[in-house]
């Protein structure tokens, strides 16, 4: 209720229109000289979450070498829309950013990163092809510019607790989602506030996923979003279908980590984001838990997520920039930032390497990162596309909305969208 | 000469101030609010087009705007009484007595006004948390079956208003009680004399007496609450279903999620205008009114 809050749309533009001057008068002055410079620096890196520390240590030994200064500064996930905005509209922005991949179509069409396929050539480990595929190159080529590189990456399976299933007669984890569903009834009917399986209610990947995993797309050969297909109505009988078993908790707040480690929800599909939580949470539970890769219908498909790394196009540092973007992209240098980080690497020689591998839960995520797509790059899939169908599938299941109307009002709000 | 101009002097600091980050940027949201300016026309402006009306009309045919109004309408009608009667109770009560304890409970109701929201999303999330919420702990002692205070699109927004009434009372409480200090005890006095119990000399010589702290209030609080912002924005962002989605929440993730400031401004422009309607009103009905 704060007054701060109330014009801030206003004060927002009016900042653009005063901050926006002076950058526009001051960059010249800043850019000139300096990129010609083979040491110049320090090239600014904004990273994501509180990394920042455990970055910089990343980075010495290229500083050591080039003698290229890095400053790594922390950027928290929530506030990022706003820096960029800021630094986009200031003109006083890093020179690296992490961008993540849903993110990526929004940050592009600023206008304001710079395109990078000319370049990536001259640096041997930024080639499209070292990368997990559908994570670089073309794939993820926003108006036919490459403008950013893949720097970690991320997927979704299915966690399960194996001493739940097994005692409730479920030997092995569900392998396609008519499975799932059975043994979730089953679970669920151990009794009061227990259930099957936990559906997140503001994760618009799972919907998607399971549409993939029909054989489906959410993206028609225009390039358009298109939710009218019969692999869709599959994702949503499956969605809505979970809900009318009783197999999920209904509440919007319910923790998924703490909804697995005391079983009510034994089998979820999440991150590597989640196997930390646990272990943090629960290190008694080792041994009882485990994962796999995700149902299936037709395929397995599941989400690839993950971030990648762009440069910013008015950057005084490019080429520093790009000296550092290629040491990133390095296999050692991605499997050191696994080790310090538990970001998994978005580099396949790192991601195959059996120091990673060794470990049964990093296999599932390897081997489950052969068959990811990323979400597709319209602007603003959180908000727009992501948000209409999350609203759409939610009131069906949460609040008894007529199927067909809400799913029409679904390709409406959507049918616009575009990929291109 | 020079005496005219000393309480321009005065007023200039606040009035600079006022220019700079309340009227400018109204200016600037009205004429944005006739482009298409999102993140690209922010990095390059020459990718600023004029488009005349047309976020106006998408905004009145958009059902989450219509919907974010409904909201903050109902935000209102249930948290600006609410606020306002409670914390004119609470003055009254307090103003009771000046021992230690009194001084004690008004500091007591004064700590959620102060109180970061950071913190009081923290704990009243804790607290609605259907699974392990203590609230719901509480409940299910007598037997009552776990209430989905965050997750039920009705019950979210009485819970987020509960929040909102409870750290929106703490300031109203201390401007009702430097109001009472200024209530003559003559009048009081005469009333007792007349015979007039407790409950009449506060119902007919006190509380008309507040008169403008009460519309002071009435006003403040009436802006704030269709400005409601902060605390659906941090337990439920908006959600469940948009069902707390206040216009405010709804501009801010047209301007800042999804980079639509042209759109996102003409919103705000709906929304000041729908501000300084009420409040004009509010201020006529003023002036047709005795004073004491």
């Amino acid at each position: 209720m704060s007054r701060i809050k109330t014009m801030t749309v206003a004060a927002i533009a009016a900042a653009t229109l005063a901050v926006g001057a002076s950058g526009c008068a001051s960059s010249p002055a800043t850019s000139s000289g300096s990129s010609a410079n083979p040491v110049s620096g320090p090239v600014t890196f904004w990273v994501m979450g509180d990394s920042a520390t455990k970055f910089q240590d990343l980075v010495k030994p290229f500083t050591d070498e080039t003698g290229i200064k890095v400053n790594a500064v922390a950027i928290p996930w929530d506030s990022i829309d706003q820096k960029f905005t800021t630094a986009v509209a200031s003109g006083n922005g890093p020179d690296l950013l992490q961008i993540g991949i849903s993110k990526l179509r929004n940050f592009a069409d600023s206008g304001s990163l710079a395109p990078l396929q000319d370049k990536v050539g001259d640096y041997g480990s930024l080639a499209a092809e070292n990368f997990i595929d559908g994570m670089a190159g073309d794939d993820t080529k926003v108006n036919g510019d490459t403008l950013s590189v893949p720097w970690v990456s991320d997927t979704r399976v299915l966690f399960y607790r194996s001493d739940i299933l097994n005692a409730n007669g479920i030997t092995n984890p569900p392998a396609t989602w008519d499975d799932l569903r059975s043994d979730a009834k089953k679970l669920t009917a151990r009794g009061e506030g227990q259930f099957g399986y936990y559906v997140p209610q503001w994760d618009s990947a799972l919907p998607v996923a399971m549409t993939w995993g029909q054989g489906g797309s959410v993206v028609n050969n225009d390039g358009k979003i298109d939710f009218n297909t019969p692999e869709f109505q599959k994702a949503v009988d499956l969605y809505t279908g979970l809900y009318g078993d009783k197999s999920v908790p209904t509440d919007s707040n319910f923790d998924q980590t703490q909804g697995f480690v005391s079983g009510a929800t034994p089998m979820v599909v999440s991150g590597p984001y989640l196997a930390k939580a646990i272990n943090d949470a629960a290190p008694e539970l080792k041994g009882k838990w485990s994962a796999t890769t995700l149902p299936a219908g037709e395929t397995n498909t599941s989400l690839l997520a993950g971030s990648h790394i762009g440069m910013m196009a008015n950057s005084a540092h490019q080429d520093s920039a790009l000296k550092l973007l290629d040491y990133l992209s390095k296999p050692a240098t991605q499997l050191e930032w696994f080790k310090i980080n538990s970001e998994l690497p978005a580099v396949k020689a790192a991601l195959s390497d059996s120091s990673l591998s060794a470990d049964p839960l990093n296999a599932v995520y390897a081997k489950q990162l052969e068959n990811a797509k990323v979400l597709p790059l319209v602007p603003n899939w959180d908000g727009g596309v992501g948000k209409d169908m999350l609203k759409a599938l939610n009131s069906i299941a949460l609040t008894g909305s007529d199927r067909n109307s809400a799913l029409e009002q679904l390709y409406k709000s959507t049918s616009d969208v575009s990929t291109k | 000469m020079r005496a005219r101009l000393v309480p321009y002097l005065f007023l200039s600091p606040a009035m600079l101030m006022l220019t700079a980050f309340g009227i400018l940027p109204l200016f600037v949201a009205a004429f944005v609010s006739f482009t298409n300016m999102n993140l690209a026309g922010l990095g390059n402006w020459s990718r600023i087009r004029f488009i005349g009306t047309t976020n106006y009309t998408e905004l009145f045919s958009d059902e989450e705007f219509w919907q974010s109004l409904g909201n903050t309408a109902f935000f209102a009608l249930i948290g600006v009484p609410g606020v306002i009667v409670l914390s004119l109770a609470v003055a009254l009560m307090l103003n009771r007595g000046s021992g230690r304890f009194h001084r004690a409970l008004r500091a007591f109701y004064f700590v959620p006004a102060i109180t970061a929201i950071v913190a009081i999303a923290l704990v009243w999330g804790y607290l609605y948390n259907t699974q392990f919420g203590l609230l719901n702990y509480l409940l299910s002692l007598i037997d009552v079956p776990p209430v989905q205070w965050l997750s039920d699109p009705l019950m979210a927004k009485f819970s987020v208003i509960l929040v909102a009434v409870w750290r929106g009372t703490g300031l109203n409480i201390i401007i009702f009680l430097a109001a009472l200090q200024a209530v003559p005890k003559e009048y009081l006095e005469a009333a007792e004399i007349d015979g007039a119990n407790e409950w009449q000399r506060t119902i007919r010589v006190t509380v008309p007496l507040l008169k403008f702290a009460v519309l002071f209030v009435t006003i403040t609080t009436i802006i704030a609450w269709l400005q409601f912002f902060d605390e659906p924005f941090v337990l439920t962002h908006g959600g469940p279903l948009g069902a707390t989605t206040s216009v405010s929440l709804f501009l801010y993730n047209q301007g800042f999620a999804a980079s639509q400031f042209g759109y996102a401004s003409a919103g705000s422009v709906v929304l000041f205008l729908i501000i300084a309607v009420i409040t004009a009103l509010q201020l006529r009905s003023r002036r047709t009114n005795v004073d004491y």
